[in-house]
């Protein structure tokens, strides 16, 4: 039988545990997670007791998972799905562990004698467990020897921010990269795919409530489009995510997919970031309404696991090889 | 989780298309378009195709509720319009006129309407004419009249840029019995060839889509029997014409976003053969990472439109509601299929300007494919009367 694109009962009932977590437990303290840099310990607990993203769940459900939670809030989202980045690295983070993995994309890092050297001037977390860096198809697992500074970030401020500094760090482990690339950036994908459908939803409802000239700003045209391709915009990036998502499950490369499903979310993301703020005008402005967050969030998201600049050159190293017939 | 494959039996039907596609679509279609004239009905190609039981692929199935005739539509209409969109719409068969026929028409009209088309012999065609010189995406705006006179229906109006009018056995033609009641007004009629009144037929010449006529005429009194008021007087008392009569999913829309997505993935195919026969040489080339990125983006962009297509079928599959997914798709697909033909364009240079070079017969044929079946304004209009209440008027 040819292709399905529905989510099956249990998938459905996983996103709607993780959105029921997201609007109960996220987003009353939207505000309060950013200021504090972080969420509380006992949240992280609350979170992993549901067991949405254990060891044993698949890139596709931590795909919905990640979705449900950065409509919300993308910076809680990191914080919470602590391992999420270092999931293709196999034993580089054990359960409970907060990493981050640094795609060493500008060659700021140096290996000798077991030992690395370099700095990346941001990581989205004050403090962290393991650090994976990646040069290249070699991923170095640093679990001690990181200094990190606090940071004012962009945006993504309830994970944290920090220059991550290591000088002379013992290296634990080298890994191939293999798999791992492609999850890191379905990872930071799905976060975009979230994040840009909050943003949509915030400025849509609020198209349908504030009136000028006499009727609903989305029913004048140039909004009503507008709103319209936002739409679009996030379903074309849903629909890329989920389609690295699932050919990493099968055991595939992915590689292409992946990289495309990051360049795809980003680039979707970052048109529906700043025009959700334009739609709520001088109120998207003020930080009254969320949209300015996710727009921060969002150009912060694009940046992590080497970015959707990395992701694009990847995909351009492929694209001469790449056949894009139906399979 | 998703599956993405398409399956053994629809694989073979797509390899089928290819050799097809390969052998004579794409050949003809750039012969049609080096010539300025649509491939006339009496091509030997198409006594053969039809021998071979080939009709068009719209996505629209003839058996309605055929298992995966969505599913099936969106993939064959792809790769048909990979090799040619415009041969695709040239096939011989039933094409647009069969929805309202299945949807519609009597027991009594279908028989006899399809008769024709059971001889395997000589290719036959049907069309389906609603757009006006003065009505387009707006069809209540419909000024043919149809107007009862005893055992007939006397029409007045003219149809234009119809698929396949001229060589049609016979034209579903929309007519209004009262300007006033808009769509409620609404009547189809079977016109059958030879009818009189059925005057100045001739094809439009077009930038692109060569191959395959859109042809435009005017009906002057043209009296059609009442046998032939599709459906008859008693659907159109019960129900709310073709609109009523359609399921409330669609398949057309995203089979016909799958053929800008066909269009675009044989421009990147194009490009990226350029790049390596041009590009692969032992001397560097300033423009060749510009090149890869373009390549990158073309490929990347037809493969989420193929997505949205694809999710807009497997829900019409599904019997559940796909107005603003189909919709979706034919916004998306026809945008970035534009897109995608331009970059291959960029990506020849020079060359991407001559027939030499393919790209630019690509470049005019998408153009369509965002104008067709309700332009991407349309489609857009569409989106946010569901998504935010936009008033119709």
């Amino acid at each position: 039988m040819s292709f399905r694109l529905a989510l099956s009962d249990e998938e459905r009932l996983v996103r709607e545990t993780a959105r029921r977590f997201a609007e109960d437990r996220l987003l009353p303290r939207l505000r309060a997670h950013e200021q504090a840099r972080g969420v509380a310990p006992e949240l992280v607990r609350e979170f992993a007791a549901l067991g949405l993203v254990g060891a044993e769940a698949g890139a596709f459900v931590r795909a919905l998972v990640l979705e449900e939670l950065a409509a919300v809030d993308p910076g809680a989202a990191v914080a919470l799905d602590g391992t999420g980045p270092a999931i293709g690295f196999p034993d580089a983070a054990a359960a409970g562990c907060r990493a981050v993995v640094v795609d060493d994309v500008d060659d700021r890092f140096r290996l000798h004698d077991g030992r690395i050297d370099g700095e990346a001037p941001w990581v989205p977390a004050d403090r962290i467990d393991v650090a994976v860096v990646l040069k290249d198809e070699r991923a170095h697992v640093v679990r001690e020897g990181f200094r990190l500074t606090a940071v004012k970030p962009c945006g993504l401020e309830a994970a944290g921010a920090s220059r991550l500094v290591l000088a002379g760090a013992p290296v634990a482990a080298v890994v191939e990269v293999r798999h791992g690339r492609a999850h890191l950036r379905t990872w930071v994908a799905a976060l975009l795919v979230g994040a840009a459908r909050g943003a949509h939803h915030y400025a849509m409802r609020y198209a349908t409530e504030r009136t000028a000239f006499g009727r609903p700003i989305a029913h004048h045209q140039a909004l009503a489009f507008l709103i319209a391709d936002l739409a679009i915009a996030v379903d074309a990036a849903r629909l890329a995510v989920w389609r690295a998502a699932a050919a990493l499950d099968r055991g595939e490369t992915a590689e292409w997919e992946a990289a495309t499903a990051l360049a795809e979310a980003a680039e979707q993301a970052l048109f529906v970031g700043p025009s959700a703020v334009q739609i709520l005008g001088g109120h998207g402005f003020m930080k009254d309404h969320p949209v300015e967050k996710w727009m921060r969030d969002i150009r912060t998201l694009a940046s992590l696991g080497g970015g959707r600049e990395a992701a694009e050159v990847a995909a351009a190293g492929l694209a001469v090889e790449h056949e894009a017939g139906l399979r | 989780m998703i599956d993405l494959a398409i399956g053994a039996e629809l694989e073979a039907e797509v390899e089928r298309v290819r050799g097809l596609g390969r052998e004579f679509l794409r050949p003809l279609g750039i012969e049609a378009d080096q010539r300025g004239a649509p491939v006339p009905p009496d091509h030997p190609f198409f006594a053969m195709a039809w021998r071979m039981g080939l009709g068009q692929p719209l996505g629209v199935e003839e058996r309605p509720g055929r298992r995966g005739g969505a599913r099936r539509g969106v993939v064959l209409a792809e790769e048909m319009s990979y090799w040619d969109r415009g041969m695709s719409v040239a096939m011989p068969g039933l094409g647009l006129g069969g929805p309202p026929l299945f949807a519609m028409g009597t027991p009594e009209q279908k028989e006899r309407l399809l008769a024709p088309f059971r001889d395997r012999e000589h290719p036959h065609w049907a069309a389906f004419g609603m757009t006006e010189p003065g009505a387009g995406s707006d069809v209540a705006a419909i000024e043919t009249s149809a107007v009862r006179d005893g055992d007939a229906w006397v029409l007045r109006g003219a149809k234009t840029f119809i698929s396949n009018a001229m060589r049609a056995d016979w034209i579903v033609v929309w007519a209004t019995v009262d300007r006033s009641a808009g769509r409620a007004g609404h009547r189809a009629f079977v016109v059958e060839r030879g009818t009189p009144g059925v005057e100045d037929m001739r094809y439009e010449h077009k930038m692109g889509l060569v191959a395959y006529e859109s042809s435009s005429f005017t009906l002057r009194d043209c009296r059609v029997p009442a046998a032939n008021l599709l459906g008859g007087d008693r659907h159109y008392a019960e129900r709310a014409g073709f609109k009523g009569a359609m399921r409330s999913f669609n398949a057309t829309r995203p089979a016909i976003a799958s053929m800008a997505i066909g269009i675009a993935r044989a421009a990147y195919d194009a490009a990226r053969d350029f790049a390596r026969v041009h590009y692969t040489l032992e001397r560097a080339v300033p423009r060749y990472q510009r090149v890869r990125e373009k390549l990158a983006r073309m490929a990347r962009k037809l493969e989420v439109g193929r997505l949205l297509c694809w999710r807009a079928a497997d829900l019409a599959d599904a019997e559940q509601p796909n107005e603003v997914e189909a919709s979706m798709a034919k916004a998306f697909a026809a945008g970035i299929a534009q897109e995608a033909t331009g970059l291959a364009v960029d990506v020849l240079g020079d060359t991407g300007v001559t027939a030499d070079g393919y790209v630019e017969k690509l470049y005019r044929d998408v153009k369509a494919m965002d104008i067709v079946e309700g332009t991407g304004q349309i489609q857009r209009i569409v989106i946010a009367r569901r998504l935010v209440g936009l008033p119709s008027a």
